[in-house]
């Protein structure tokens, strides 16, 4: 069923139903991806996913319910299904349904969506990356995978006041995943680019990773000076994300409450968050509840400039609303940055090796989702990577735990290397260079 | 749903351009969510998740296509998507009449669909409260009550055609301790393959308790030390360590395609010899049980490892295909927009022969983890994590302060190796399990243990 429809059939329901505040919120997603492993074919997939949520505000109360069954009937009881719902919550500020801004507002995106390729082309792909692989290195082993996908995604969102707004967003991704084995101990890597390009460059670049880890080796307990890479610069933070969240800051779940205007970082480093970064390839003019998107500074030079928020959360605190509001079709509003990105700073990832002079060079971390909590800040994280000696890398070390408290280590970066590199397309995208942190502490042998 | 002449045209379609087998999965699933946060009920996640899942094989190569749009024209249109994928020139197999088979169902007592949305806010009210009144110092409750009922059909071109259903209900609450512009968090979330007649089982106070609780302990603990020791992990959600371990590196996604470190070691000694693990997914209520897996087999109890020698994997259909071993009953997909894999259900370490003040008794200096936190594994090196969310050091077998901000890593190999005491108070945990077949519900378990030596990643 289209939108128009369904738009119909859920404004006539709520009309009857006498509501006059109430909004749709609409997602279809259209995925297609291939895989091919240790030398073949193994998987082809396809899938068509759509849902849309009814919210309404009741007595002041707002509720809201979702679904995928688009029939007639079923969406209609989406109508009392939301009322029911907005009857269990306990009423808290007035809701806000968005009137709209002007057209001139919402930015216009600067980025060329994808088609969708088909699967035959992915299969290609995926077959291509894996006959690459084995081409690269002889002891390419088992467990090689190589991947290719593609997805299209259709927000569209209308409300009692008028609103009515829609916008397509499309990624492409090729993955490579080699395996190589020295006879001695299996060793990984892992490549990810945001294009279907099979010389994209990440055969070679993972196949090189996978064989730099081979014969790694533990590290003392201690403290460390480390540098995380781009890749897991991008992790940490996007573990931490929550606590730029104004709603987060009012429930006190983020200890950057009340820290605007304060230094809570090092100089060094300043953090935007662009939802039109050229590099950003899922771009929307408007969040979650129908407000402009635009890029704002989270940190500059250290200093918080700016939580993000919502409409609710922003009347409540006083703001305009950052236009961060999120939502998946089925989930409440919640916040989000759309596309954070850390500056780049002036040194070379190798000139920021030899200053650090004796550390770690992390290349891998794991389980953040466990070991890192958002609301205290303390992290204790698996890693792997490289030791630093005389500003040097000299050998692969991993099976060590580097562990700190994240609002601690913002405090504690010396320095941000040069080479800004997007990370792919998930509910959050990230751009971040290389970091060097002072002092954190490691466990190994 | 969709009628059986119907399911037989999809069958025919998905079987017509080469494929040697085919599968129709079809689900609904409502699940109903309140989220409390200062007090109030702040949202209803209240959602009908339904569509279609089409599978073929064609020897290990596989081919899924799913929708969201079960209305004829997108079933057919879905099956016509996966035809072509497969795309070869011959005709595949005929597809048999179907028989539907009768699985019983759960006895839920309580279902969630008949009770008020008032009455769950109460019991989520009462978890929060309990928690808020544990002390000033508890800054913060967010609680989420969670109740899903799963409807699914699977039929495909051997015959098989079963549906079941699945109820379960989960009541988690996340405490924050605060003093002097510092935060630490407490959380307890257990849950059941059972309807609202589980919270007369377990009490929503007790569990805003715990949480709370534990918030407090972090608040007043010091910084877990880092290095090499001695642990005792506690039973429960501790078993936490077994499901990273050795769990994931059990399942047929990864032995099936020799990327495990436990592939080809069928009969040998994996672990130590008090080590006795059980997958079973047949448990009456567990969060991990159902009736039928995702394909439409029974539910099994499987032994892993008996007395430390590996007994067996858990092996799906296509798994199945790669390691010509039968089917376990063990698979499983978050929803029908995954194809489904192997996986786990309610996965634990078996008691063992140690009495559990001796375990701790025998400690001189480590770390007691008595509550686990989560954790990933790579399954081809075996390297795992995971973190702890309630710690106390032990010195010469007395449980002394508290620590905080610790994890343990280490390789399943080396730890099946290392668990060298094995308790009796065996009890479980609930989870959310993630991997290529999405979340999906598990239980992990164990006894209290005790591991001789492991890294823990604490400050230096």
């Amino acid at each position: 069923m289209k939108f128009e429809k369904i738009k119909e059939i859920l404004f006539e329901a709520a009309k009857e139903a006498e509501l006059t505040e109430f909004d749709i919120y609409y997602c279809l997603t259209d995925d297609q991806s291939a895989e091919a492993l240790n030398g073949q074919m193994n998987s082809c997939s396809s899938g068509v996913s759509g849902g849309v949520c009814f919210r309404c505000a009741v007595d002041g109360r707002v509720g809201s319910a979702a679904t995928q069954c688009m029939e007639k009937e079923k969406l209609e009881a989406l109508v009392a299904r939301a009322m029911a719902n907005a009857a269990v919550t306990d009423a808290d500020e007035e809701p806000i349904f968005f009137a709209g801004a002007t057209a001139a507002d919402y930015q216009k995106i600067n980025v060329k969506i994808p088609e969708l390729p088909g699967v035959a082309t992915l299969r290609q792909t995926a077959m291509t990356l894996q006959e690459k692989l084995y081409a690269e290195n002889d002891m390419m082993t088992d467990g090689t995978a190589s991947g290719a996908g593609a997805t299209r995604r259709t927000v569209a969102l209308a409300n009692s006041k008028g609103l009515s707004l829609s916008s397509e967003t499309g990624a492409v991704y090729t993955y490579v995943e080699p395996i190589i084995n020295d006879g001695n101990e299996p060793s990984y890597g892992m490549g990810m680019a945001a294009t279907l390009d099979t010389d994209s460059g990440i055969v070679k670049k993972a196949t090189d990773e996978a064989l730099s880890r081979l014969g790694a080796g533990l590290v003392k307990t201690g403290t460390y000076d480390v540098i995380f890479d781009a890749r897991q610069v991008r992790s940490l933070l996007a573990a931490h994300r929550s606590i730029f969240s104004g709603k987060a800051a009012l429930q006190g779940l983020s200890l950057l409450a009340g820290k605007v205007g304060e230094q809570v970082a090092a100089e060094c480093l300043t953090l935007v968050d662009d939802p039109f970064y050229a590099e950003n390839t899922v771009q929307c003019p408007f969040d979650a509840e129908g407000v402009p998107t635009r890029e704002k500074i989270l940190i500059e030079k250290g200093v918080l400039k700016t939580l993000l928020y919502d409409l609710t959360t922003a009347k409540k605190a006083g703001v305009e609303s950052t236009g961060n509001a999120v939502r998946g079709y089925a989930d409440p509003v919640a916040i989000a940055p759309y596309c954070l990105r850390i500056e780049k700073g002036n040194e070379t990832c190798d000139e920021l090796i030899t200053r650090m002079g004796n550390g770690l060079y992390i290349t891998e971390l794991k389980g953040l989702h466990a070991g890192a909590n958002a609301v205290t800040g303390d992290f204790s994280i698996e890693s792997a990577g490289f030791l630093v000696e005389d500003g040097k890398i000299t050998k692969p070390v991993h099976s060590f735990t580097v562990a700190g408290n994240f609002f601690d280590l913002l405090k504690a970066i010396d320095g941000v290397a040069d080479n800004v590199q997007m990370g792919l397309p998930g509910t959050s995208i990230i751009a971040a260079p290389d970091v060097l942190v002072r002092n954190l502490s490691v466990a190994g042998e | 749903m969709i009628t059986k002449a119907l399911i037989e045209e999809l069958l025919g379609i998905a079987v017509s351009t080469g494929a040697d087998f085919a599968e129709i999965f079809a689900e609904q699933e409502r699940s109903y969510q309140l989220r409390l946060v200062s007090g109030k009920i702040e949202s209803v996640k209240d959602m009908m998740l339904s569509g279609v899942g089409i599978r073929a094989f064609l020897g290990t190569k596989t081919y899924y296509a799913s929708t969201s749009d079960t209305s004829r024209e997108g079933l057919l249109k879905c099956a016509a998507n996966l035809a072509g994928a497969v795309g070869e020139a011959k005709k595949g197999i005929a597809v048999p009449a179907l028989i539907k088979s009768v699985v019983p169902a759960d006895e839920i007592l309580r279902n969630p669909s008949d009770v008020p949305a008032a009455t769950k806010a109460d019991l989520l009210r009462e978890a929060c409260d309990a928690a808020r009144n544990v002390s000033d110092k508890i800054s913060q409750v967010q609680g989420t009550y969670l109740d899903v009922n799963r409807c699914f059909m699977v039929a495909n071109t051997e015959g098989l055609f079963a549906d079941d259903r699945k109820v379960r209900t989960r009541l988690a609450v996340n405490a924050v301790a605060s003093d002097a512009g510092e935060n630490q968090s407490g959380s307890y979330s257990p849950g059941a393959g059972m309807g609202i007649e589980f919270f007369e089982k377990v009490r929503p106070a007790d569990i805003g308790e715990r949480a709370a609780k534990q918030a407090l302990t972090n608040l007043g603990a010091v910084y877990c030390p880092a290095g090499t020791m001695t642990v005792a992990i506690e039973n429960g959600f501790g078993g936490v360590i077994f499901h990273e371990a050795c769990g994931h590196s059990l399942e047929a996604t990864s032995v099936g395609i020799g990327a495990s470190q436990m592939a080809g070691k069928l009969g040998q000694q994996i672990a130590n010899p008090k080590v006795t693990a059980i997958d079973d997914g047949t448990i009456p209520g567990a969060w991990g049980s159902f009736g039928i897996d995702d394909e439409g087999n029974p539910a099994q109890r499987n032994v892993l490892i008996e007395n430390g020698i590996l007994k067996g994997y858990m092996v799906d259909r296509l798994g199945s295909r790669r390691m010509g071993m039968p089917m376990t009953g063990n698979s499983r997909r978050e929803n029908y927009t995954f194809e489904p894999t192997s996986r786990m259900t309610n996965t634990f370490i078996d008691n063992g022969p140690d009495k559990n003040e001796d375990i701790i008794d025998s400690i001189e200096y480590g770390l007691y983890a008595k509550q686990m936190g989560g954790g990933s594994v790579n399954p081809l090196t075996g390297e795992f994590n995971f973190s702890v969310q309630e710690g106390y050091i032990v010195r010469n077998g007395k449980i002394c302060e508290a620590v905080r901000g610790a994890s343990l890593i280490g390789t399943g190999s080396q730890i099946l190796q290392d668990i060298d005491m094995v308790g009796q108070n065996l009890a479980t945990g609930q989870g959310m399990c993630g991997s290529s077949s999405g979340s999906v519900p598990t239980d992990v378990g164990q006894p209290l243990i005790r591991v001789k030596k492991i890294t823990v990643g604490g400050r230096s």
